[in-house]
């Protein structure tokens, strides 16, 4: 067998164990999120694993790390594509395919439409309508409609992360066709317009609590408190909405019930 | 005397451990690290509420917590109020006082709590603030090992993970070592006081209501939500003959 330093031609790869250590620690990516870097030192510690492997050299390894210690933001489920077209990217650059400004300009290039195409979809959009679907089941399920909440949103939120990191470790640049192929954004203004229909739901539910079985006038009460809450919410702030409902409900709940 | 859960003082105290290691996980879980949504009010309240001896009462508190702040968003560098560190701290503190007064977490003791526990959620905003003053901190360290030619100098990037899980461990410990004096409010109220907290945590859940409405950023969702509440409460009262 001829030794792997012998062969100075022979590609650098990043093995598939490699991969799996860099998809582990991408879950860490905001655990010392800062003003300055926002995700940088996330981004440069689940890199690490790929640029030991790429980088024999300790001091080409050290530049390699250094470099990733710059300006990054994304959505932390979709960094996972970005992440993973990184690390193909630096298996170019070690292989002395592309420069290594290929891997800065990839990252800062995608963050922002990246992030954006996140928030709207899982923030914005499945996290509230799984919260919802679960709010609405509980008086059926009990405490089964944790469950509901949970593997709602973690079977698109798991599945989604692997597969946006085996995209872009697949197809670097070519990730963002990928994406777009997912219909994320597409799949938004259905997720929201059941998140709507469901939080009707909740709302019938608050007012049916406090009207049935023979308290029509609370139902009422409730009803109103609800549409005036939704009415004062952008300028009051939930916070003194809250406060002023627990008022309210005190004193009408000592003269009424 | 003030009423203690069964196991007295020392069950209490295992109480209090046991919440700090789950309120501080669930604070990393938050952000810094899986972000699978088990910090979630909806889903933090009825799991430490089990770990407390009442996962029912958690989930109480979790649901109006929830829809509360359905629409808390983390967009870039803004930070919403932190509804898990409310959470946390509102179960520690509402389901052993439930079970010590004995009346399990009902809406009296549900509002006196959210009374009293709202604002940690803001305190819990001011909070992250400050442990990501010390992530820069972090990230100055890692700097210098960098340019001292380091190759792991990113491996600070855990350590962020610290203060949000001892901030969170303390609060919630605190909760439970607090609920005795809670659970003596509660075994005080008078038939009437139950009565107006009744009325108080009903108007709760209306706020809760118009926040999940709220929540819904879609020039469709007043309107979708007005037809779905309709609906339903038609069917309700047809079903049950009321109408």
């Amino acid at each position: 067998m001829i030794p792997a330093a012998a062969l100075p031609h022979a590609a650098r790869r990043v093995s598939p164990r490699t991969l799996a250590r860099v998809f582990l620690r991408s879950l860490f990516l905001q655990a010392a999120w800062n003003p300055r870097g926002m995700q940088n030192l996330g981004f440069a510690d689940a890199i690490a694993p790929a640029l030991a492997e790429l980088y024999p050299e300790p001091a080409e390894r050290a530049r390699a790390a250094a470099r990733h210690l710059e300006f990054f933001n994304c959505h932390p489920y979709l960094a996972a594509a970005i992440l993973g077209g990184a690390v193909r990217l630096e298996e170019r650059v070690a292989n002395g395919e592309a420069p290594p400004q290929s891997v800065s300009s990839f990252k800062s290039t995608l963050g922002p439409p990246f992030a954006a195409l996140g928030d709207g979809f899982f923030w914005l959009a499945l996290r509230p309508m799984a919260a919802l679907a679960a709010a609405a089941t509980e008086p059926f399920l009990g405490l089964g409609c944790v469950a509901v909440f949970l593997v709602l949103y973690n079977l698109v939120h798991l599945s989604a992360r692997v597969w946006l990191f085996s995209a872009g470790y697949a197809r670097a640049e070519g990730v963002v066709e990928a994406v777009a192929r997912a219909h994320m954004s597409s799949g938004t203004p259905f997720l929201k317009a059941c998140g709507a229909a469901l939080a009707g739901a909740i709302a019938a539910r608050g007012v049916l609590d406090a009207g049935l079985p023979d308290t029509p006038l609370e139902g009422v009460l409730v009803a109103s408190a609800l549409v005036v809450a939704w009415a004062v919410l952008p300028r009051l702030g939930a916070t003194r909405a809250v406060y002023i409902a627990l008022a309210a409900g005190l004193v009408l709940g000592a003269r009424l019930l | 005397m003030l009423p203690l859960p069964a196991g007295g003082a020392p069950h209490l105290l295992l109480l209090a451990a046991l919440a700090a290691l789950i309120g501080g996980l669930s604070a990393v879980e938050r952000k810094g690290a899986l972000q699978l949504m088990l910090s979630r009010p909806l889903v933090l309240a009825p799991l430490l509420g089990w770990a407390l001896g009442d996962a029912q009462g958690g989930l109480v508190l979790g649901i109006p917590l929830e829809l509360l702040f359905l629409g808390g968003v983390n967009l870039g560098g803004s930070l919403p109020d932190n509804e898990s560190l409310l959470a946390g701290a509102m179960t520690a503190t509402v389901v052993p006082a439930g079970l010590a007064a004995g009346t399990g977490v009902d809406p009296a003791l549900a509002a006196i709590g959210l009374a009293l526990l709202l604002p940690i959620a803001l305190f819990g905003r001011r909070l992250e603030r400050a442990s990501e003053q010390r992530n820069s901190q972090l990230l100055e360290e890692a700097v210098a090992r960098a340019e001292r030619g380091d190759p792991d100098a990113a491996r600070v990037n855990v350590r962020g993970l610290l203060l949000p899980f001892g901030a969170a461990a303390g609060i919630c410990a605190l909760g439970v070592l607090a609920s005795p004096l809670l659970a003596l409010v509660r075994v005080k109220c008078t038939a009437a006081a139950l009565l107006a907290f009744d009325g108080a945590w009903h108007a709760v859940w209306a706020v809760a209501a118009a926040c999940a409405v709220r929540a819904i950023r879609d020039p469709r969702g007043p309107a979708l939500a007005a037809i779905s509440a309709a609906t339903v409460i038609a069917i309700t009262l047809a079903v049950r003959g009321l109408w």
